[in-house]
């Protein structure tokens, strides 16, 4: 792992997939985020980066309302996906969730069969209407995630049965089953020992052609392996964003050129 | 890149604003799911308020008895036939010349206010006084002999189906076919209470008379079964407190990781789901049959009830003694003090509010229990009041629980209005002892 | 002397102890306490535990013992009609127990005076038993010469047995109390050793649990035998009718009475399982913290509330409104009293216990499952049947087995609301009967422990306690097997 460096950074002129303006975050009386502008572009996987408590992973949990599910938590601003507004009081963050898809820090596998685990999104959204479908459903995903050869021959077996770094593929392979838009993913190697995690790397790279990804990460190594554009976020504030080559060597903030150097954080 | 990686044909994204029909369907059926959860929540809450709303409609009339009041000279003719105010000789007059001197003076005074009789007898007119009154003046009069020949105004005990009548439990309908009472002597209640003879009053002796038979439900009161309750909470208090307290410190503090601990880990978390009326069973056959105490007293229901509470009371200590932080422990080991220093200086004085709680809400269930305390014999009638303690505690009593199934069990539905009645006393008790573990709780409640 | 007096002598012997030796370790420290192993302090309370320990274990040894022997001394010495067989013995000895209670009462209230060989003397006219029954000892029949005679060596030999019992308690007791002094020396490790006894105290006290589940078995298995050396044991658990009569041909068949047990909990399992489920799931998942502040507490109030008044609610209320608006109409019977009634009072009562345990264990379920699912956009509801109920299930599965236990145990509601006929029957308004009715009515009132009548109150128990035991055992395992899981 050649640390630094720069994956191809052809960030073609895509469509922006979802478009954050004004994002504001309380959480009761505390300030998270403050003012956050972001254009989340289509088959692009783009890098929040910044040290801890900066709002990075508030921001991000914004973009698919899993926020709601914190009592004191209060969003204003507008946040748009493909030019509909996500927190108009119509959409349901049901299926929202279902467009834009969530891997989480530590791999949480319900307490199922693999086959379970990955069934469980299509299931729920009805979208396969038999058996052959789901299966097929099932197996594409897995082989995605970069799990079908080691997991073909034990769906059976329980999910929480696999090691860490499988249990983040299957977390995987779970999202993308119900074929979201977005994926989001919250520091997803964070629990992972260095060869799982090149493992997850990889196949985040390989996601883009499906999805558009949105990445946090405490790394900014991984930060400049995986992504094409980077954010970085410092005390509640968007403080940077641009091209991840351009934000790692020609820094415009001197809070961003602090931190890269590892001055702050 | 391989080539499962080429993205498949997605479905057809509607709008997010709009709901399809699967999604409409979803969100009714989380409509649903969350009216079972509310209509579970409401179905309980219900039940609680109807029952306790049963229970106080049903005896809160218990607290009220109706009295009769009329003025009764207490002629030393017939109460001290000797004539010298000799209450050893007096004690001779039984309620028999009693109830004549009471039936007597009824009579006069219905004569005096122009009372009509109707047709009744005599001795239907004096049913309406209840078989107990005689007996509380004859106690009255030997308690105090220098009242002969003094006229008093007497309030008396009227008999249970009048109460009832005032308490609407008894109806004209209900007399015509009751062998105690007719309608003519309910239509001649009515006229005592225009007379004011006849008046529904607050009833202490509910509180302090000790039971009554079958026949007279009027008279039946809780002063046994609260002082047996009593009595048994002290014990029940003193034996388990610092048997579960030393208990609850040997195995959190010293005990070792041992097969032995072990058995008695597993023994106090089975003790503490044995069914009560077990721990009856072993109080009849070790404390009565084996050892030989006395049945129905307050010492056997004790040692049976503290057995029966200990494990809840070891469980609820060890958690509060588990509270307090090792960092404590430590402090107090680091300067040199002994294990014992440390437990009795640092740790039970922190763990205290919390072992308190749980003891006042281990005694609080002690006290509502019922079953064991039957098997041991404190569910018989007994009218006479244990002494004071020591020797008290070895008299029959009975207990506030068992007082309640006792009267539920009797056929004059006037003993249904006395059972709830209990229970509201005892739901009082209740109340206080689990508001003072509330108070303590959040008085010394300490977060570390 | 009495057991009483000489606690409280040996008391004031362990507070003399306490203050002498305390002042001894004083004095020998010569005013420098640093050169004494312990504090004064422990040096006196070495003192007066010296004094009290092998004082109370003379007592205690005496108090079992005294007893033995002078039985077997008094028996010996009764006639050979009244010793014939080990009851007839046993019942002479009742009487002789009860006429030497009687005279010390009776010579206390002066009714009975001794002469000066100490032979009881009437006071006044007439019988033994109306001088007793002067000072207020009733007796069944007149006094027979043996029997009055044994009673009064019975007399002597306590009373002798008393004066050497003091005696002996108080020569242990000053043995202990000199041994303590001359053991103060400065060098003397009295904290450890007064430690040492508290820890053995302690251990004594946390032993009482097993002591327990000792006494529980001991005093079931042993009548439990009796019982069955008089009624066969295959009759009793595979008997189909349950009729004890005092004519001496009881039938007492287990099966309707394990009939109603069940068919009672079981209608109280199916109140109070989705009740008390679904309210935890909605506290649990939906309540805001201001809802479940209210009603989380509110619902444990019915945990709160004694059975004997849901046994009362169950009488006035429950049985009478199900008798006239379900079973009348229906034509299934008129009895207030039935499996229905007690069913679902009991239902009620494990509602807060279901809940609260179901509580505790959807909580222990990780919030990363909750994530999970909600991130690939589930709802609620969806959350809770898919994965948390799955997740939770053997927890659930461990508080319902503990609610079924309870439910087959509880004995005030089912005395109250379900009846006294023992019937195989299907019909859930028709009046039933459980085991813990039957033990309740067979122990209470008069009783007569050598008929299987009242015995088989034990079998009962026993039998009731085995299958508490298996449920309690086992949901224990399933629940602590499932808090390891997430652990």
């Amino acid at each position: 792992m050649d640390d630094m460096r720069i994956v191809e950074r052809t960030v073609n002129t895509k469509a922006s997939k979802i478009s954050a303006k004004g994002v504001q975050v309380h959480y009761g009386a505390t300030h998270a985020l403050k003012d956050v502008d972001v254009e989340i572009l289509e088959n692009t996987v783009t890098a929040f980066i910044g040290p801890s408590g900066c709002g990075k992973s508030t921001f991000l949990r914004c973009l698919n309302r899993m926020n709601d599910t914190i009592p004191s938590c209060r969003v204003d601003g507008s946040i748009t996906l493909d030019g509909e507004n996500i927190y108009d009081p119509r959409v349901d963050p049901v299926r929202l969730r279902a467009r834009v898809g969530m891997v989480f820090q530590k791999p949480n596998p319900f307490p199922k069969s693999i086959y379970d685990n990955v069934a469980y999104g299509p299931k729920i959204h009805g979208l396969a209407r038999t058996k052959a479908e789901l299966d097929e459903i099932v197996e594409t995903s897995l082989r995605k995630a970069a799990l079908w050869n080691e997991a073909k021959d034990r769906l059976a077996s329980p999910g929480t049965g696999l090691s860490g770094g499988q249990q983040q593929r299957l977390c995987i392979a779970r999202a993308i089953a119900t074929s979201p838009e977005v994926l989001l993913m919250d520091e997803p190697c964070s629990a992972l020992d260095p060869i799982a995690t090149a493992q997850v790397e990889e196949l985040i790279d390989e996601l883009r052609a499906s999805f558009s990804v949105v990445i946090v990460t405490h790394s900014m190594q991984q930060a400049a392996r995986v992504s094409q554009k980077t954010a970085f976020f410092h005390l509640g504030n968007l403080v940077e964003y641009g091209e991840t080559g351009q934000v790692f060597t020609t820094p415009q903030d001197p809070r961003t050129e602090a931190y890269i150097t590892g001055r702050i954080g | 890149m391989t080539d499962a990686a080429v993205p498949t044909a997605r479905p057809h994204r509607a709008s997010l604003l709009a709901d399809d029909a699967r999604m409409k369907r979803r969100k009714a059926a989380e409509t649903r799911f969350r009216l079972y959860g509310l209509s579970a929540i409401a179905v309980s809450l219900a039940t609680l308020a109807i029952m306790l709303w049963t229970i106080f409609s049903d005896g809160v009339s218990a607290f009220y008895q109706a009295k009769l009041t009329f003025p009764v000279t207490l002629s030393s003719d017939l109460l001290d036939p000797m004539g010298n105010g000799n209450r050893d000789e007096m004690v001779k007059v039984t309620t028999v010349g009693y109830n004549k001197l009471l039936t007597r003076a009824f009579e006069a005074e219905l004569a005096a206010k122009g009372i009509d009789t109707g047709e009744l007898s005599n001795k239907d007119v004096n049913a309406l006084i209840s078989k107990d009154a005689a007996g509380d003046l004859r106690a009255m009069v030997l308690a105090n002999p220098a009242v002969l020949d003094t006229t008093i105004t007497a309030k008396m005990l009227a008999a249970g189906r009048i109460d009832g009548y005032l308490k609407g439990r008894v109806t004209m309908q209900t007399a015509e076919r009751d062998g105690q009472i007719s309608p003519e002597q309910l239509q001649f209640a009515d006229r005592l209470i225009d007379a004011g003879i006849l008046s529904s009053q607050w009833n202490w002796d509910f509180f302090t008379n000790p039971d009554a038979s079958d026949q007279r439900p009027e008279a039946a009161g809780l002063g046994v079964a609260i002082l047996g309750s009593l009595y048994l909470m002290i014990l029940v208090a003193v034996m388990c407190v610092p048997v579960g307290v030393a208990a609850s410190i040997y195995l959190e503090e010293f005990a070792p990781k041992n097969r032995w601990t072990d058995l008695i880990e597993v023994n106090i978390s089975n003790l503490a789901a044995v069914p009560s009326i077990v721990y009856g069973i072993l109080g009849l056959a070790i404390f009565i049959n084996f050892m030989g105490f006395p049945q129905s007293s307050t010492l056997v229901g004790a040692l049976v009830i503290s057995l029966m509470v200990l494990p809840t009371i070891i469980i609820a200590t060890r958690a509060s003694i588990r509270a307090v932080p090792p960092s404590i422990r430590d402090a107090a080991l680091g300067v040199g003090a002994s294990k014992m220093q440390m437990v009795v200086h640092h740790v039970l004085p922190l763990a205290a509010p919390g072992i308190l709680t749980g003891t006042i809400l281990g005694l609080a269930t002690a006290l509502g229990e019922t079953a064991p305390l039957l098997l041991i014999g404190m569910v018989a009638f007994v009218d006479n009041y244990p002494s004071a303690p020591v020797e008290g505690f070895l008299d029959p009593a009975t207990a506030l629980p068992v007082q309640v199934y006792g009267w539920a069990q009797r056929a004059d539905p006037a003993f249904i209005e006395r059972s709830s009645g209990a229970i509201i006393v005892l739901l009082a008790f209740l109340v206080v002892m689990n508001v003072a573990a509330i108070i303590l709780r959040r008085k010394f409640e300490r977060r570390w | 002397m009495t057991v009483f007096l000489l606690l409280c002598l040996m008391l004031v012997l362990a507070v003399a102890a306490f203050v002498v030796c305390r002042a001894r370790a004083l004095a020998l420290s010569g005013g420098k306490i640093g050169v004494l192993h312990s504090l004064p302090g422990y040096y006196g309370w070495h003192g007066a535990i010296m004094v009290l320990l092998p004082g109370l274990a003379v007592l205690l040894v005496w108090l079992v013992v005294q007893p033995m022997v002078i039985e077997s001394r008094i028996s010996a010495t009764l006639p050979a009609e009244l010793t014939a067989d080990d009851s007839a013995r046993a019942l002479a000895m009742a009487d002789v127990r009860r006429l030497a209670a009687g005279l010390d009462v009776a010579i206390a209230a002066g009714s009975v005076t001794v002469d000066a060989s100490g032979t009881p003397q009437i006071a006044g006219s007439g019988t033994m038993r109306e001088a007793l029954a002067e000072a207020g000892v009733a007796l069944a029949e007149d006094v027979s010469p043996q029997i009055l005679t044994a009673a009064q060596a019975y007399r002597g030999l306590s009373a002798t047995g008393a004066a050497w019992r003091a005696l002996a308690v108080l020569a242990a007791a000053l043995a202990g109390f000199a041994l303590a002094v001359r053991m103060t020396e400065p060098e003397l490790r009295a904290r450890n050793r007064v430690e040492g006894v508290v820890e053995g105290l302690l251990m004594a006290a946390s032993t009482i649990a097993i002591l327990t589940t000792v006494g529980i078995v001991w005093s079931m298995l042993s009548e439990t035998f009796n019982f069955f050396s008089m009624y066969p044991a295959a009759d009793f658990f595979f008997g189909l009718t349950w009729s004890p009569n005092f004519r001496g041909d009881s039938e007492l068949g287990f099966i309707p009475l394990l009939w109603g047990t069940l068919y009672i909990s079981l209608i109280s399992m199916l109140v109070a399982v989705p009740i008390g489920l679904f309210a935890a799931i909605y506290l649990a998942e939906y309540a805001s913290p201001a809802v479940r502040g209210w009603v989380k507490p509110l619902i444990e109030v019915i945990a709160g509330i004694p059975t004997v008044v849901f046994g009362l609610f169950a009488l006035v209320t429950v049985g009478p409104l199900l008798r006239d608006y379900f079973a009348e109409p229906l034509g299934l019977g008129n009895s207030g009293s039935s499996v229905m009634t007690a069913g679902i009072v009991i239902g009620i009562l494990n509602i807060p216990f279901i809940s609260s345990l179901a509580d505790d264990i959807i909580n222990a379920v990780p919030q990363a499952l909750r994530d999970g699912s909600y991130g690939l956009g589930a709802t609620k509801s969806e959350t809770v049947r898919q994965v948390i109920i799955p997740a939770a299930l053997p927890g659930i599965v461990g508080a319902v087995l503990l609610a079924a236990s309870r439910a087959i145990g509880e004995t005030m509601i089912v005395s109250m609301g379900a009846g006294a006929a023992a019937k195989l029957d299907l019909n859930p308004f028709e009046a039933m009967t459980t085991m813990t009715v039957k033990i309740v009515g067979q122990l209470t009132g008069d009783t007569d422990f050598a008929s299987p009548e009242t015995l088989v109150a034990f079998a009962l128990g026993m039998t009731l306690f085995v299958i508490t035991l298996g449920l309690n055992i086992l949901a224990l395992y399933v629940v602590r097997k499932y808090r390891e899981q997430y652990e």
